[in-house]
């Protein structure tokens, strides 16, 4: 069953936009709860798309789905054309997909030298020395370098997350997940977070990012999915979104948020 | 009245026997049953229901019938089906392990699933297996966690294995109710088995307290 659930419109064709993640009809249910509904959009290659929308409203459910951490009740996940709950793919899958979650997660009985190469020396099977080059490189990268020997508990929430970045890339994924990365951080570290996010961003890789930092969707995402109760209600790109949303109801989620249409350029020019 | 305490004197060699004894027991049957308590452990985390229903029955009827009655149901009533008499000793083992891995079992199941989903997760994320998330990320947090309990376990075995003196086997316990048959001094004898067993248990029930104050709120 490999011929197309939707087809465009909603996939959105660009010269060199490969969707390299697709969902397509996307729903799951828990007992009643229709957590997802036909949900359908796809991330193209080197795109941040950020997902917004009210808490509960799927965002984080739909993130578990991509690297089948969730099992579907209906429609399909493509990543790099293949199904991602198709039988035996979902291991292959998680290889190329780094996932950062809101509380982290990071292994507290290991350094964070060591939360780094688990990964790699275990499924890619890398030897330690090669593994731990690759994670000192990434502590430099996330301005950690002297951490490398720490605990987790001994580290900042920002710190910790910023472990937690790393440790994603050390398997080289062609997809980075973000399941509200900053939600779980005092206000002082969350700077230090969304910067490291913001120079990957830079450097091409692609990243679907649910937030509610709408500063950093604004200034960073090339494309903005708006959920709302299991649904996508609107999606389009940032200026549309903050600047003249179509839906009310996205009018006044971010109306909740204290935004009020304000130009891009507007804010832009007032930090 | 008059004590004889040179009985106690006199028999110190057969005293110490049965110490020795008492710690190899103890010794070895928690060696056995950490093992054994980790695999009940994971036979009741199966996705299988039989295997779940099977290993259930298992734990709660050792956990719920006196250990006297299971050490002699092994000697006298399991050789009746089997048509195999072990040893006094090997029976003891027999009968000790099928109980304390019961109670292992228990608190190994609880130390897994304390560990939060999200930590599964986060392993499953960069692509390992779940045999691998649960030998490395899952276990070694799980145990620091179950330590205290099977500490406790550990004190509360090294006492019951005076049970086992009902088979025969000659540790201090039946060392002990033997000289003081022998001899028909009670007092003494009985004064120096638990003098013997309170030097033994309290330096253990010390350790036990510090593992609890060490690893309690191990996060």
């Amino acid at each position: 069953m490999s011929a197309p659930l939707v087809s465009p419109p909603f996939l959105r064709v660009g010269a060199e936009a490969a969707p390299i993640l697709t969902f397509e009809k996307v729903s799951k249910r828990y007992g009643n709860l229709l957590a997802l509904s036909e949900v359908s959009f796809q991330i193209n290659r080197g795109e941040v798309v950020c997902l917004i929308g009210p808490s509960g409203s799927g965002k984080s459910t739909l993130l578990r789905c991509a690297n089948a951490l969730e099992m579907l009740d209906g429609g399909r996940v493509t990543f790099e054309g293949a199904d991602v709950h198709g039988a035996g793919d979902a291991r292959r899958v998680r290889q190329r997909m780094g996932m950062v979650f809101q509380n982290f997660e990071l292994f507290p009985h290991l350094t964070v030298l060591r939360n780094i190469t688990i990964g790699p020396t275990t499924v890619l099977r890398l030897d330690t020395a090669a593994a731990d080059a690759r994670a000192r490189a990434l502590l430099h990268k996330v301005g950690l370098s002297d951490k490398v020997g720490q605990h987790p508990a001994a580290l900042s929430g920002g710190q910790q997350q910023r472990v937690a970045i790393a440790r994603a890339l050390a398997m080289e994924p062609a997809l980075m997940l973000f399941d509200e990365p900053t939600s779980a951080l005092d206000p002082e570290t969350i700077g230090e977070v969304l910067s490291v996010m913001k120079a990957l961003a830079d450097e091409g890789m692609t990243m679907v990012v649910v937030t509610h930092e709408m500063d950093f969707a604004k200034r960073v995402a090339d494309w903005i999915v708006v959920f709302d109760q299991g649904r996508v209600i609107e999606q389009g790109p940032p200026k549309q979104i903050f600047e003249a949303p179509t839906v009310p109801r996205t009018r006044e989620f971010l109306s909740h948020l204290g935004w009020h249409g304000e130009s891009i350029a507007e804010i832009s020019a007032g930090e | 009245m008059t004590f004889h305490w040179h009985v106690v004197w006199d028999n110190l060699d057969r005293f110490a026997t049965g110490a020795v004894l008492t710690v190899e027991l103890t010794v070895l049957t928690m060696a056995l049953s950490i093992p054994g308590g980790l695999l009940l452990a994971f036979l009741r985390l199966s996705p299988f229901g039989p295997v779940r229903v099977a290993t259930t029955a298992f734990v709660e009827l050792f956990r719920s019938t006196p250990l006297i009655l299971q050490i002699y149901w092994v000697y006298y009533v399991l050789p009746t089906f089997t048509e195999i008499q072990f040893p006094a000793f090997e029976t003891a083992i027999i009968g000790l392990v099928c109980n304390v891995s019961s109670y292992n079992s228990e608190t190994f199941r609880a130390g897994i699933v304390s560990i939060r989903t999200g930590q599964w997760n986060a392993g499953l994320a960069v692509g390992m297996t779940k045999a691998q998330v649960m030998g490395r990320i899952v276990l070694p947090q799980a145990a620091m966690r179950v330590l205290p309990a099977l500490a406790t376990t550990w004190v509360s075995l090294f006492k019951d294995t005076s049970l086992v003196s009902v088979i025969n086997v000659e540790e201090l316990s039946y060392q002990s109710l033997k000289i003081r048959t022998e001899t028909f001094t009670i007092l003494e004898v009985l004064t120096a088995m638990a003098t013997i067993y309170w030097l033994m248990g309290y330096p253990q029930a010390k350790l036990v307290d510090w593992v609890h104050r060490r690893y309690k709120a191990a996060e």
